[in-house]
């Protein structure tokens, strides 16, 4: 098992379920708004919200992470990740509150998910990190 | 320390540009007006029937015979992998031997900004649209109308007309 100085981390619901995000990537937790929706072909995108003059797309990955069952979103954590060459605004539909807290990153060992990138215990929950660049680029190549 | 951000988003193009609003499937869509020769009605569609072709390229439903040009038409919504439609709206597209059938189409505006497609959009419509267009808060994208029949789909055509009447005529 690895060990890294603690760091700080927003953590999100979806379901009965937590995950987390590193707070450094996050930038915004945002009310319901309007997704809008064009024809395309990338799996769990479901649209783009306009913020601010941006278009950000929304990347549905309760799918991937809690599967189809998920309680319906309720808010949207905005991340600025990876994509590509580049990094980029992407919305997170997430199913209630959000909280920020502070641990050590440690590898897990029930789960060889290249998207989890390791958990954080709070309290007595291990609560595991989503690496949300790697889940795009491996859905976008399923 | 944080590497810093070599590649950034493109940032929005800002050129002023007409375009022409359109229908597919309940989604609207925009094309560049200079692209558009001219809107007509469906009459004159003939079926499109050319050997095997006409199951390769599935959205080819229909030809149009216009001052001796045979314009390939193609079906948007077929394109756009959507739910059939009820087209009623033909486009013919300037310098391009391609049409497109569309539901309907709105009306000629200006946008002022082209926002790139998201880099996370990763599969077709990375080539069917040029960009994305925010037009009272709505967002709208503008299709790349070289994608309707691309370079690929118009050599199967042109060869498959050579074969048919003898003589290349696209």
């Amino acid at each position: 098992m690895t060990v890294q100085v603690n760091k700080s981390y927003v953590l999100f619901p979806l379901g009965e379920k937590r995950f987390a995000l590193p707070a450094e990537d996050v930038t915004e937790l945002a009310r319901p708004d309007n997704v809008q929706v064009f024809p395309h072909r990338t799996p769990l995108l479901t649209g783009v919200l306009v913020r601010r003059g941006k278009i950000v797309p929304v990347c549905d990955v309760a799918q991937v992470l809690v599967g189809p069952a998920a309680p319906p979103r309720k808010f949207y954590l905005i991340a600025d990740c990876t994509i590509g060459s580049g990094r980029e605004l992407t919305a997170v539909p997430v199913t209630g509150e959000c909280v920020l807290a502070s641990g050590a990153l440690t590898a897990t060992v029930d789960t060889e998910l290249p998207y989890i990138q390791g958990a954080v215990t709070v309290g007595e929950e291990a609560i595991q990190i989503v690496a949300l660049d790697k889940l795009l680029a491996m859905e976008a190549h399923a | 320390m944080k590497p810093l951000k070599q590649f950034g988003p493109q940032p929005p193009m800002q050129a002023r540009e007409d375009v022409i609003v359109f229908f597919v499937s309940g989604y609207k869509l925009a094309i560049a007006a200079g692209a558009v020769k001219e809107i007509r009605g469906m009459e004159g569609l003939q079926p499109f029937t050319l050997g095997g072709i006409s199951a390769q390229i599935g959205k080819l439903r229909h030809t149009l015979e216009r001052n001796g040009t045979t314009f390939f038409v193609v079906d948007a919504a077929r394109h756009f992998q959507l739910e059939a439609a009820q087209p009623s709206r033909v486009m013919i597209l300037r310098d391009l031997h391609t049409a497109v059938l569309v539901d309907g189409t709105d009306r000629m505006m200006e946008i002022s900004t082209l926002h790139a497609l998201p880099r996370v959009f990763t599969h077709e419509e990375r080539s069917w649209y040029r960009g994305l267009a925010v037009v009272n808060g709505n967002v709208v994208p503008v299709v790349n109308h070289h994608a309707f029949l691309n370079k690929t789909e118009m050599e199967m055509l042109r060869a498959g007309l050579e074969r048919v009447r003898g003589v290349a005529t696209v």
